[in-house]
């Protein structure tokens, strides 16, 4: 029990401490805020204002709302939209799954393994852009004498035209983008998971937890942060993504692989129709963000946010 | 800890040092008008020479001075459209003739034909200097003409029954091709172990087997005389029908569309295809080349390939269709990002490029890609190089043929139509036609899809029908 | 060990089997990702031929060292594109850490007015595509600050990026507040407690960080390909571009450059292998 004026200045020194915090909240932020504002937001805010323009270094005109409504008459934008969604939706997922459970498989086993795993996870796909190119076409190669198609025949399967089918394109393409994702996620899932104290364990080990109960019950709820980070940036990346469909396969056949970004860059570059660029872009984001608002939701029942 | 420390600091005085550094490199280069180029590697040794070419012409012009930036071929054109976006284009670039109307478009490129000498403009054979005019303007200088056509093995050629030097001459009709590739088959049980003809086509390469044999049809530009859309007429579906022939008769992989330009002339040294395309003229040099390790038995020398004599040949004719050759036309176009640029600065930018594209320069570099000069000053200097040792003279004539042949320029078609036309082509015939060489898309849908799409853009009106 | 079952002295051959399988399991997908890395390394001693000769074998024919002469005498700058990259990616690595935690900290547990909303506006602008902000980027960095060939131009953008923020406040959200409670009480200030609790509790996390920024940005190529004219000014990814010419690519060069590129990511890595394997929990801390 305490008396009203103690319980008064309690509060106030409470207060007090908010106000300290929000300042150093700010203080924290300030460097990291000027540099996202100069030379990330602006950029943005310039787009979104060229999106309502029709775009010519000398001479820019405005033009209100043309280039979404000439977007939304589009189809193939829409076909980019739709395949670009296909690739994330299996993509993204897939390549979570994958490294959650690999970072799991790896805990067991003494320090100096662990490392050597990670390093062969991580390293290559990072260290050897140029040989992975090459690799996956080998991979891919529709001849067969192929990799891929070499270890199908030891099976009696026939050769298949990877990249040149609309059959298979996709799938093909969604796997390598599964393989090359992977080593980041498995290191920033292994950087969560070693931070799970142990006696978390220990009391589920007191209630005869099995393996997958621990998973389910302790694991799974300690690393959501970190699913959400992986599931929030692996959804922008993949519905940004469009370089290795354009050099894997050039958007193809019939338009099958050819991703929204790849439609933004032409007009960006090829047409020079900048402003259009500019407004796909925007919608794009807009559709990124709807995604990344539902995860959160998803996500938010015992994190706070 | 200690030593966590001392790298911090470390890094500190290395941020310190790089902002010093980066203001050193920034000093100006007096009163010297400064000219920029953006350059690719023209060819294998270009980067080397380009630097004694540009000391040289500033030693002779001490009042301008080069700057020249170069870039690798598949990103110099990324690096250009950034700056022309932004609106601080380099004041000369390197480009494909076929983007010109875009840069045009874009308000940047400058018509120099204001600022050029007459000699200058003269230097040059007038179709190919056509190739950099767009309208009333002339943008830019060629450097040179590239005949893209196709190739074949020699040794195949002869023993598939084919008299290469008549088709040299005279070229030869679809079917003649058709046959001729049916007979450079070779099986193996099942399996072909070499195929008669073989186009790269992967991805976005595919464009090259559309345009390059689609002369030949009778549809020598998307746009004919009267500016009207030619894509739409019958004549593209018997073109269709007669290339996915090719694939059904077994005369050329069914994973066509696959196949990189690596793979492709891997294909070709290893004998494994008769004709390959698209085919340059330098590949002469680069089979030679390898025929030389192979002889040597030097280890560099491509893996499984055999001795090869590359030859020239031109692409078939399509009924309805007339020989035509297909030139790549490279060159420098001048640009500028002022509103009121200095005429003096222009005069010495039309200046360097036309340095650049003519006489020795144009000379060295045709003569490593196996071409011919396109201008006077070129010609003579090509004259006093020494000359390409066991060189094919049977190739060097059926190119000189060949050149004869190149399409005419056509500055005659709006910046918007072509714009437009170009868009058809990315958005429509490529992605179609890497369908239709997957098997998936037929000849009949791929002419509907290309009539659609052109009646939407320029009206019935605007396109061919017939 | 919590995760996984302790097995008692008797059931020793039990955890034995189980790693075992596990062992070869993550052996197999060792295989697949080393792979590539393995095929550069081999190529790259193999002689400098054109592309089309790119030996698609598993087993290197010959060995010579021509490749890495052939790099090293190709430009005069090729140990001063390996400089710039070092100078530009430890920069940038030293910076994120530093203000990309200390942000992260600030959004995932303080609260201050306008916290939500500047956290959503870093979430918002990494969700607009690079094609379209590139243009007006490159129009401040080199048509209106005029910095283009000099380090600045190469660092500044990615100085501190959304994407480590995002990282450092997710990690940060789930160290308990309690803790942090705890030690307010006892008087520490919040840089005290960023220095004192929450780096050493995310040691792990912040290698993970270091490691993953240093290496992004010795691989980017495409914004130092546009700022950069000067041969001298750009990094190793730019200059080994380079290698492709007219119509053919050096193979082997290619990859003997790319293999000496990713040596220092290498040395990186293991040397910092230490912090990302203590996994320093609140418990080691609080005991």
């Amino acid at each position: 029990m305490q008396y009203p004026l103690e319980r008064e200045k309690t509060m106030a020194n409470k207060k007090h401490k908010l106000k300290k915090d929000a300042l150093w909240g700010y203080v924290f932020i300030l460097v990291p805020l000027t540099t996202f504002i100069i030379f990330t937001l602006y950029p943005v805010i310039s787009a979104a204002i060229t999106s309502f323009q029709h775009y010519k270094p000398l001479k820019t005109t405005w033009v209100g709302f043309d280039n979404y409504v000439s977007t939304f008459k589009n189809a193939l934008f829409y076909k980019a939209l739709k395949n670009t969604l296909v690739y994330t939706v299996f993509a993204v997922p897939i390549s979570m799954f994958l490294s959650f459970s690999i970072s799991l498989f790896i805990l067991p086993f003494k320090k100096r393994v662990q490392t050597i795993f990670k390093a062969a996870f991580y390293l290559p796909a990072i260290a050897s852009g140029v040989a992975l190119s090459f690799v996956w076409k080998w991979i891919y190669d529709p001849m067969p004498t192929g990799l891929l198609n070499s270890i199908l025949h030891i099976f009696g399967i026939s050769s298949q035209n990877w990249l040149g089918s609309s059959k298979t394109a996709m799938a093909s393409l969604i796997i390598m983008a599964v393989f090359s994702g992977l080593g980041t996620s498995i290191i920033i899932y292994i950087a969560a998971l070693l931070g799970i104290d142990s006696t978390y364990y220990e009391a589920a080990d007191i209630d005869g937890a099995s393996f997958f109960q621990k998973v389910r019950y302790v694991v799974w709820p300690m690393v959501k942060p970190t699913t959400v980070f992986l599931a929030i940036t692996g959804v922008i990346n993949g519905f940004q993504s469009f370089q290795n469909a354009y050099l894997m396969t050039g958007g193809g056949p019939d338009n099958a692989t050819t991703m929204a970004g790849l439609l933004i860059f032409n007009r960006a570059f090829k047409y020079f129709e900048y402003g259009e660029a500019c407004a796909q872009a925007l919608i794009l984001a807009a559709i990124i963000a709807v995604f990344a608002v539902f995860q959160f939701k998803l996500s938010a029942n015992d994190v706070e946010y | 800890m200690k030593g966590k420390k001392l790298w911090g600091f470390g890094m500190a005085a290395v941020m310190l040092a790089s902002m010093f550094t980066g203001k050193i490199s920034a000093e100006a280069s007096g009163d010297k008008d400064v000219v920029t180029a953006l350059l690719p590697p023209v060819s294998a040794t270009y980067q080397d020479k380009i630097n004694s070419y540009v000391e040289a012409f500033n030693k002779e012009n001490p009042g301008i001075e080069i700057q020249v930036t170069t870039a690798s071929w598949e990103d110099v054109t990324q690096k250009l459209d950034v700056q022309v976006n932004a609106g601080s284009p380099p004041d000369i670039a390197f480009i494909g003739s076929d983007g010109l109307s875009k840069y045009v478009d874009s308000g940047m490129a400058v018509d120099i034909s204001k600022y050029a000498d007459e000699e200058m403009m003269a230097d040059f054979d007038q179709d190919i200097l056509n190739y950099f005019k767009n309208g009333d303007g002339m943008y830019g200088f060629p450097a040179y003409c590239e005949v893209q056509c196709i190739g074949g093995n020699r040794q195949f050629l002869e023993e598939a029954g084919i008299d290469w030097k008549k088709v040299q001459e005279e070229g030869w009709s679809y079917d003649e091709f058709r046959e001729a590739i049916n007979n450079g088959v070779v099986k193996d049980g099942d399996d072909v172990s070499r195929y008669g003809f073989l186009f790269a086509c992967a991805g976005v390469t595919a464009k090259d087997y559309f345009s390059i044999f689609v002369r030949n049809a009778g549809m020598p530009s998307a746009f004919d005389k009267d500016l009207k859309y030619s894509y739409t007429s019958t004549k593209m579906l018997d073109f269709l029908t007669d290339l996915r022939a090719l694939i059904d008769d077994g005369a050329m992989p069914k994973e066509l569309g696959s196949i990189d330009a690596g793979k492709r002339w891997n294909m070709f040294l290893t004998g494994q295809t008769m004709i390959t395309g698209k085919g340059l003229s330098s590949f002469e040099k680069s089979a030679r080349d390898n025929n030389e390790k192979l002889k040597n038995s030097d280890s560099s020398a491509v893996e499984n390939s055999i001795e090869v004599d590359y030859i020239v040949l031109p692409v078939p004719v399509f009924d309805g269709g007339e020989q035509q050759a297909y030139g790549a036309v490279d060159g420098y176009i001048c640009l500028t990002g002022e509103r009121n640029p200095d005429e003096e600065h222009l005069k010495n930018v039309a200046k360097v490029a036309y340095y650049l594209a003519s006489g020795e320069r144009a000379a060295q570099t045709c003569q490593e890609l196996y071409l011919n000069p396109i201008c006077e000053s070129g010609r003579k200097a090509y004259d006093e190089l020494s000359p390409i040792e066991g060189k094919n003279e049977d190739n060097t004539k059926a190119v000189q043929t060949l050149l004869t042949q190149v399409g005419e320029a056509r500055p005659d078609i709006p910046a918007e139509l072509s714009a437009n036309a170009i868009k058809i082509e990315d958005e429509v015939i490529v992605p179609k036609f890497q369908g239709l060489l997957a098997g998936e898309v037929s000849p009949e849908e791929m002419y509907q899809a290309i009539k659609d799409a052109a009646y939407e853009r320029f009206g019935e009106d605007g396109c061919v029908n017939n | 060990m919590g995760l996984y079952k302790n097995y008692g002295k008797n059931q020793r051959y039990r955890k034995i089997l189980r790693n075992l399988l596990l062992a070869l399991l993550l052996i197999t997908i060792a295989a697949l990702t080393i792979f590539p890395i393995y095929y550069m390394v081999i190529s790259s001693f193999g002689a400098p031929t054109e592309a089309a000769g790119a030996s698609y074998s598993l087993i290197p024919k010959n060995f010579t060292l021509d490749s890495y002469k052939f790099f090293f005498g190709y430009s005069k700058y090729s140990f001063r594109w390996i400089l710039n990259s070092l100078i530009v990616a430890s920069t940038v690595t030293v910076s994120n850490v530093v203000f990309a935690s200390l942000a992260g900290y600030a959004f995932a547990k303080l609260r201050f007015p306008g916290c939500k909303f500047f956290f959503f506006l870093l979430l918002v602008a990494m969700m607009v595509p690079y094609q379209v902000t590139q243009v007006p980027l490159y129009i401040l960095v080199v048509n209106v600050l005029k910095i283009q060939d000099t380090y600045t131009a190469l660092i500044a953008p990615t100085l501190i990026t959304c994407y480590n923020v995002f990282l450092a406040k997710q990690f940060f959200t789930s160290l308990p507040t309690s803790i942090m409670e705890s030690a307010k009480i006892e008087g520490c200030s919040q840089p005290m407690i960023v220095w004192k609790i929450v780096v050493p509790l995310s040691k792990t996390i912040l290698s993970v960080m270091a490691i993953m920024t240093f290496l992004g940005e010795w691989n980017t190529f495409f914004w130092p390909f546009l700022v950069s004219n000067q041969e001298y000014m750009q990094t190793i990814q730019v200059g080994l571009k380079n290698f492709s010419f007219a119509n053919t690519t050096y193979f082997a060069p290619m990859m003997a450059g790319a293999t000496i590129s990713a040596l220092p990511m290498f040395i990186l890595f293991f040397s910092l292998q230490r912090y990302f394997l203590e996994g320093v929990t609140v418990g080691a801390v609080k005991g």
